[in-house]
């Protein structure tokens, strides 16, 4: 049968609320060409906690767990960067232990927080055996922060002047051990989907984000750097002791959805690599720098950030140096602007990769809608 | 470029349209004293070739209780620069212009500014209802007389 004369119209698909694709609650409302995607407009809010309005109510040390529950997956991050702007504000000397100990437990955070991304873009590539992996080293970093602080998501863990406690003795062999062992567990992922025909199938040259592009719309971290824009905060920018530490920034020129891959598998190993090296130069010593709770920040405001494994995670804070609540907490997570350009990015690709773009760009809800 | 070279360059090459605060401990901080300066300000932090703001970092309101701050964290990814600005206006009638044209990663920022706050956003693309359920019809929840209806203040420790 011949097509001419045939009439086609666009149609709208929509894609969610519900876990599209495991990353929490989005929906897409996607309009459509056949199977070609012509627009998509992200619609988000379904996880939407008022975290900031909180904020406002509570007493600066107070605020440390609500941080916590605005990006879940990496506690440890959310919990620096605000004792970081808190501490910018007030001035407040850190001890030397302290600054290790956080070191330490941001990067681990970063290596749990990219084997979640790793497990979970497989198992939304239809890969169920990754997963399996990821979440087995993931357990014992989940361990190792439950000896230190008793918790395994939300570890209120970092808190302003310091740390919260120390770490046990059995945490030093235990996490060298780990440490001893997770070149080799990475070499396993890597062999599980790098080479893998399918997964290259799915992911070369799917969701190309160029330079100009990511830049414009503030997209950080590894999507910015397999974009080819050597941009880390831990070197651009370095807070807490960062500069201290020998480890390289993997950059990939492509700005495909395998490109954000490898700068992620390489970014596991960094970290190893600089958690090793914290491990070894760390001294005794205070953990903290008291600070009361009934601390008042001196009238003032600061940006904070870090670099987080979904880029750039920073708080904005603002006193009025009168009262012992903040006047106001802007979160701004990366997944924010990595959500924000899907639009652009998915135009002319099929549904399925959708999922796989969105999981590329480790996209989390609870750091968008806050 | 220091935090004391950027101050003098930055007010060297605005002049009298901005205002050094000392309210940032460690980025400066300037005060737009027009607001209509804003495009006009952003457009040219972008182009200049020593600064070349092209990273919108962030994008915040701020009720302090007597009028409204808007503060722009505004980052160079090529030169490595980073520092803040903002512009202040009264509650009535709380609006400015778009930045969308000069960082495009300013329109979600933007879009929760008009929702959460009320802040009208001049040449917007599209101000539609963004985090807050579709039914919403009880103002702005992020001004500081707004108090959820179940709402209990904590009392001051």
């Amino acid at each position: 049968m011949s097509t001419q004369g045939l009439r086609t119209e666009e149609f709208t698909v929509n894609m969610g609320p519900h876990h599209p694709s495991t990353h929490g609650v989005c929906r897409f409302v996607l309009t459509m060409d056949g199977e070609v995607i012509i627009k998509a407009e992200p619609v988000i809010g379904y996880l939407h906690r008022a975290l900031e309005k909180i904020c406002e109510n509570r007493t600066w040390p107070q605020c440390i767990p609500v941080m916590d529950r605005f990006e879940y997956c990496t506690g440890m991050s959310t919990n620096m960067v605000f004792a970081l702007a808190v501490e910018k504000l007030a001035a407040v000397e850190i001890p030397e232990r302290a600054q290790y100990l956080r070191v330490i437990m941001l990067e681990l955070n970063r290596i749990a927080s990219h084997l979640i991304w790793y497990g979970t873009t497989a198992l939304d590539l239809g890969a169920i055996t990754p997963f399996l992996y990821a979440f087995r080293e993931r357990e014992d970093i989940l361990d190792l922060f439950e000896m230190t602080c008793g918790q395994r998501l939300t570890y209120n863990y970092i808190r302003i002047g310091g740390v919260a406690k120390d770490i046990p003795p059995e945490f030093v062999p235990k996490c060298k051990k780990f440490l001893a062992e997770f070149d080799q567990r990475v070499d396993d992922y890597e062999g599980l989907l790098t080479e893998n025909p399918i997964f290259i199938a799915r992911n070369k040259n799917v969701g190309v984000l160029s330079k100009e592009m990511a830049v414009a719309y503030a997209v950080s971290g590894p999507s910015l750097r397999a974009s080819g824009v050597r941009h880390d905060l831990r070197r651009d920018d370095p807070y807490g002791i960062y500069d201290r530490f020998q480890f390289n920034i993997p950059v990939f020129h492509n700005g495909d959805c395998y490109d954000r891959y490898k700068v992620r598998m390489q970014e596991m190993r960094e970290s190893a690599k600089i958690v090793r090296q914290a491990l070894e130069q760390m001294p005794e010593g205070d953990i903290t720098a008291r600070i009361s709770a009934a601390f008042k920040a001196k009238a003032g405001e600061v940006y904070s950030r870090i670099e987080n494994s979904r880029g750039e995670m920073g708080v904005y804070i603002q006193a009025d140096g009168k009262s012992k609540k903040p006047m106001r907490v802007r979160m701004r997570g990366g997944s924010y602007n990595q959500l924000q350009v899907m639009p652009e990015i998915v135009k002319g690709h099929k549904i399925a990769d959708v999922v796989a773009i969105m999981a590329s760009l480790d996209i989390i809800m609870p750091e968008v809608d806050r | 470029m220091n935090r004391d070279q950027l101050i003098e360059y930055i007010s060297g090459k605005f002049g009298d349209k901005i205002e050094p605060l000392k309210t940032g401990p460690v980025e400066p901080v300037f005060l737009l004293k027009d607001n209509s300066f804003l495009p006009e300000f952003c457009r040219t932090i972008k182009s200049d070739l020593t600064l070349q703001m092209d990273y919108l970092c962030n994008l915040a309101a701020v009720d302090t209780g007597e009028k409204f701050e808007i503060v722009y964290n505004v980052a160079s990814v090529e030169k490595n620069i980073r520092f803040d600005f903002k512009l202040t206006m009264p509650f009535e009638g709380a609006e400015v212009d778009s930045v969308q044209d000069i960082w495009p990663a300013a329109n979600w920022y933007e879009r929760e500014m008009w929702e959460l706050y009320g802040i009208n956003i001049k040449n917007h693309a599209n101000l539609t209802r963004f985090l807050l359920p579709d039914d919403w019809n009880q103002g702005n929840p992020m001004r500081k007389n707004w108090d959820a209806p179940d709402f209990i203040r904590m009392p001051e420790l």
